[in-house]
């Protein structure tokens, strides 16, 4: 097995790599003396590690002292399973936010679920999440720009005006494209916000992850029989894909306990609501939650018993485009 | 050391008498002009030579003797030693020819400041010189070696006079090479040739023009008539100024229309071609002369063609023929563009279109093309007389009825411009906003003051409506696409009409034609180069070199006599041309491009 254990600078600025054979106790038996290439001339001078001096040892000498500054796995955390079960019910949940979309966008389609009855749903889960987002938001909270009343009524003003004014061209937008065509991309964006959600930080929403989803959401709204129906459906995208993150972001800062508890309570949701439309993709929606949020941190915690980072006084060997230079010379 | 004397071939026959010529300093070479008969008196000879040093500015001098034996005219040696006494050169050349014999015998005196000579006879054998004798030059025998050469080169008089020598300009750097300094000599020792056999002078030469000036009386008239012609002609453009620069003229509108009517631009065009050609002063060199020659006869090429035209018009009634043709041709055209647009609003080759906008855009279109008709319609009792009174532009050139033919069509199918713009216009915004939605879209914005892209985070509501907008502008891309494309390729068939049009105006505006019949002609006024053809190479004598002139290539001669006209190629590559058409942007005819770009 073949280290690199060091490189230095050398005069015509290309990398010497120091290659030593084994691990650490190989390394000591190599190192004394006949390290350099040359061999060191006399130990009467102490050997410092400093290039700006002169000393009588070559560039590239180092002494026994060289691997005492050897360190591993620093700074590293210490995963627990439920802790991290716990953070990715975040991810769970959002997957769950998606079927449910879907869900809703079925009903829609067969009939089930008037528009209005949406709306009104929508309006009061509106009003509900945003009592409970100002609630949440501390009043204390001081050098973060805090949106007045005025600003939010006027972004609620421009998304239901744009949405209502659009709604008939977006009904006739895609009619002449075909139905698979339009499922696809629908997925495809889905899949796309799913991936490039920012989980870290939800509130404000990334731009692709976002736009993703309100692309996938007019597809589908396109689809839908009437006018009103659009407008619903888009309303309901824009509640489940930009507010519903931002509510859950604060919950998750100020109210850890009952985030978990809403998580959960959304995944099951999602898998049941699913489940009425199409028991198959709700097997395979609680089967990718399990993966998710319960087999993914264990196989996290389970390995990382085997991580192995050493830290030392050398800086790394990058070897890129001159590879093929060091290889000929 | 060779020494090369230029002979003309007129004097192979003449009378003995003196040499005159031209000693090129710098070369070894001479140029023989003319030979001056006996008997003369040897002042009246200086007078002459100065005589003509002055007016032609060429360092004339008597070169030699040239003798041809006759009858009762032996012992001439002595007498002809004695002439290089009447006239002092470093050089003096023998040069006489013996019945029978094609080659000349020369010899050559050089004279030292101290009065003794030498002399050398040239003759040539098996590339060796074999007699050379000298006379009293013990002091200078080490200057002539027995490389002393001598080549003659025959040329032809009138030929090397009138022809021209390419390139014409050469950089003042370099001196001018052995050739080009013939050629000068010649040309410039025109006042040498004015004295032929009919003056009764004291004085009697041979040379190109000694049997008789050469002149038309035609050509004579011509030039005196031109005078006046060219009075009248420049009295009357200066009128013509003068009203054109009237400021009713100046005002935006007309200016605007009368930038965009190629028959405007024929007009001003030819009005500076009248210009040129009526300047009473004769043309100053070899350039300006054929420029105005080249504008002439085109000109003249131009008129004779459209009155051609004219007459093929005016005959058997044709005028109504084609304006009867018009308006059913017109109805024609506007009936298939409806059916075009019909196809377009159905499912034209099977694509998905926007139904909604297609309808929208395809009814907008019809509307246009009734408007359109209703315009003809209305035209149409003014049509003949319309035509009637533009063929009458032929009789001015060919050119100006192309040009009217061109304005004639922009005007025709000014429903095509219209719609082929309504639909770039509304493509290039799609694209413009596509691809800045695009980057909303990613998350990135365009960063005007580092001219890159950077990324940006948004508001929740500019990513609601952006995407929206987006969404819409995508799915709405192909109907106004097809659109677009179609009126497009509509634009383009006028527009490559109109640059066909426009191409022959220019050929024939720009066609150096007096350039190249001169070519075709009479070769050697425009010469290249010359080459050399021994013409004998007789034993004992020198060698005898015939010079003939290289013409000049057609295809150079075409690029070199080129009247400068605006350009009207396109100025763009066919790749911008492409993503000209790809973005959106407006394509014009080609001639409008130099004004629409700044």
């Amino acid at each position: 097995m073949w280290r690199v254990l060091g490189s230095s600078p050398s005069a015509d600025k290309t990398w010497k790599v120091f290659w030593c054979r084994g691990r650490g106790q190989n390394i000591s038996r190599v190192m004394p003396r006949e390290m350099g290439p040359d061999g060191a001339p006399g130990q009467v001078v102490p050997w410092r590690k400093v290039l700006w001096e002169h000393q009588p040892f070559p560039d590239n000498y180092v002494d026994r002292r060289f691997l005492e500054e050897l360190r591993r796995n620093e700074g590293i955390r210490q995963y627990r399973y439920w802790a991290v079960v716990k953070e990715a019910g975040f991810v769970g949940q959002q997957l769950s936010s998606v079927a449910i979309f879907i869900t809703l966008w079925l009903y829609m389609e067969q009939g089930l679920l008037s528009p209005e009855r949406l709306l009104l749903t929508c309006l009061l889960s509106t009003l509900l999440g945003y009592g409970l987002h100002q609630t949440l938001t501390p009043l204390t909270k001081s050098g973060c720009e805090l949106r007045t009343r005025l600003a939010d009524l006027q972004s609620a003003t421009i998304f239901l005006s744009f949405t209502f004014g659009f709604s008939p061209v977006l009904k006739t937008l895609t009619e002449s494209v075909s139905t698979d065509t339009v499922y696809a991309m629908s997925a495809v964006m889905l899949l796309a916000h799913l991936v490039s959600f920012p989980y870290a930080h939800p509130s404000p929403p990334g731009s692709l992850s976002l736009n993703a989803a309100l692309f996938a959401s007019v597809c589908l709204a396109s689809r839908l029989p009437g006018a009103l129906h659009t407008f619903a459906m888009l309303s309901c995208a824009l509640l489940v894909f930009a507010l519903w993150p931002c509510l859950l972001q604060r919950l998750r800062e100020y109210a850890p306990n009952q985030f978990t508890g809403l998580c959960v309570a959304v995944c099951v949701g999602g898998v049941v609501g699913l489940a009425s439309q199409s028991p198959g993709g709700a097997v395979l929606l609680a089967l990718a939650l399990g993966t998710v949020t319960l087999f993914c941190p264990l196989l996290l915690v389970r390995l990382q018993r085997h991580k192995d980072n050493i830290h030392g006084p050398w800086d790394e060997a990058e070897i890129h485009e001159e590879l093929g230079h060091i290889l000929h010379s | 050391m060779v020494l090369r004397i230029f002979f003309p071939q007129c004097c192979n026959q003449a009378d003995s008498g003196l040499l005159v010529g031209h000693w090129m300093p710098g070369h070894d070479s001479a140029v023989v002009l003319a030979v001056i008969h006996y008997p003369f008196i040897p002042g009246q000879v200086k007078q002459y030579l100065q005589q003509m040093r002055s007016q032609s500015g060429v360092e004339l001098s008597v070169l030699g003797s040239w003798s041809i034996p006759k009858e009762g005219q032996e012992h001439m040696e002595s007498f002809l030693r004695d002439l290089s006494t009447i006239f002092p050169q470093d050089c003096w050349l023998q040069l006489s020819r013996t019945i029978g014999k094609m080659g000349f015998n020369c010899h050559v005196i050089y004279q030292d400041l101290n009065g003794s000579t030498t002399s050398c006879k040239a003759a040539k054998k098996n590339g060796k010189i074999k007699g050379c004798d000298r006379e009293s030059g013990e002091d200078n025998e080490e200057e002539l070696g027995d490389e002393e050469k001598m080549i003659l080169i025959h040329y032809e008089q009138r030929k090397v006079m009138q022809s021209q020598l390419h390139p014409i300009e050469v950089p003042d750097t370099d001196p001018p090479s052995e050739l080009r300094e013939v050629f000068q000599t010649v040309a410039r020792s025109r006042p040498l040739f004015f004295l032929d056999r009919y003056d009764d002078g004291p004085l009697k030469s041979t040379h190109w023009q000694s049997q008789g000036r050469e002149a038309s009386i035609i050509v004579e008239l011509l030039k005196q008539a031109s005078v006046p012609l060219c009075l009248l002609i420049s009295w009357l453009l200066s009128k013509w100024t003068r009203i054109c620069n009237f400021s009713l003229f100046n005002l935006y509108p007309l200016r605007f229309l009368s930038s965009k009517l190629s028959t405007c631009d024929q007009w001003s065009y030819r009005t500076e071609h009248m210009r040129t050609l009526s300047s009473v002063k004769p043309a100053a060199g070899h350039t300006p002369f054929m420029r105005k020659a080249n504008i002439l006869v085109s000109l003249l090429v131009d008129v004779a063609l459209g009155v051609l035209l004219m007459s093929w018009l005016y005959r058997d009634n044709r005028i109504s023929i084609i304006a009867n043709a018009l308006l059913p041709a017109a109805d024609h055209v506007a009936k298939e563009l409806e059916e075009l647009l019909q196809w377009l609003m159905g499912a034209p080759a099977g694509l998905k279109m926007n139904r909604a906008l297609d309808q929208v855009l395809g009814r907008f279109f019809l509307y246009h093309i009734h408007l359109w008709i209703s315009y003809i319609h209305l035209m149409s009792p003014f049509i003949e007389t319309i035509l009637w009174y533009g063929g009458l532009s032929a009789c001015l050139g060919i050119t100006f009825a192309l040009s009217l033919l061109s304005d004639m069509v922009a005007l025709l199918t000014f429903h095509i411009y219209c719609f082929y713009v309504y639909g770039a216009r509304l493509y290039c915004l799609k694209i413009y906003g596509l691809s800045s939605l695009w980057r909303l879209f990613r998350g990135k914005k365009w960063n005007v003051l580092r001219q890159r892209v950077d990324s940006c985070s948004y508001d929740l509501d500019q990513l609601f409506i952006g995407t929206l907008l987006f969404t819409i502008l995508l799915f709405l891309l192909p109907t106004t696409a097809l659109y677009y494309l179609v009126f497009t390729l509509l634009r383009l068939v006028v527009v490559m009409f109109q640059g066909v049009l426009h191409l022959s105006v220019d050929i024939i505006n720009s066609f150096p034609l007096f350039a190249v019949g001169l070519r075709v002609c009479q070769p050697y006024q425009l010469a290249e180069g010359v080459k050399f053809r021994v013409l004998c190479e007789e034993p004992g004598t020198a060698l005898h070199l015939l010079m003939e002139i290289n013409p000049l290539k057609c295809s150079a001669v075409v690029q070199r006599y080129r009247v400068p006209t605006y350009s009207c190629y396109p100025k763009d590559s066919w790749a911008a041309l492409v993503k000209k058409l790809f973005v959106g942007e407006l394509i014009y005819p080609w001639r409008h491009k130099t004004t629409k770009s700044d």
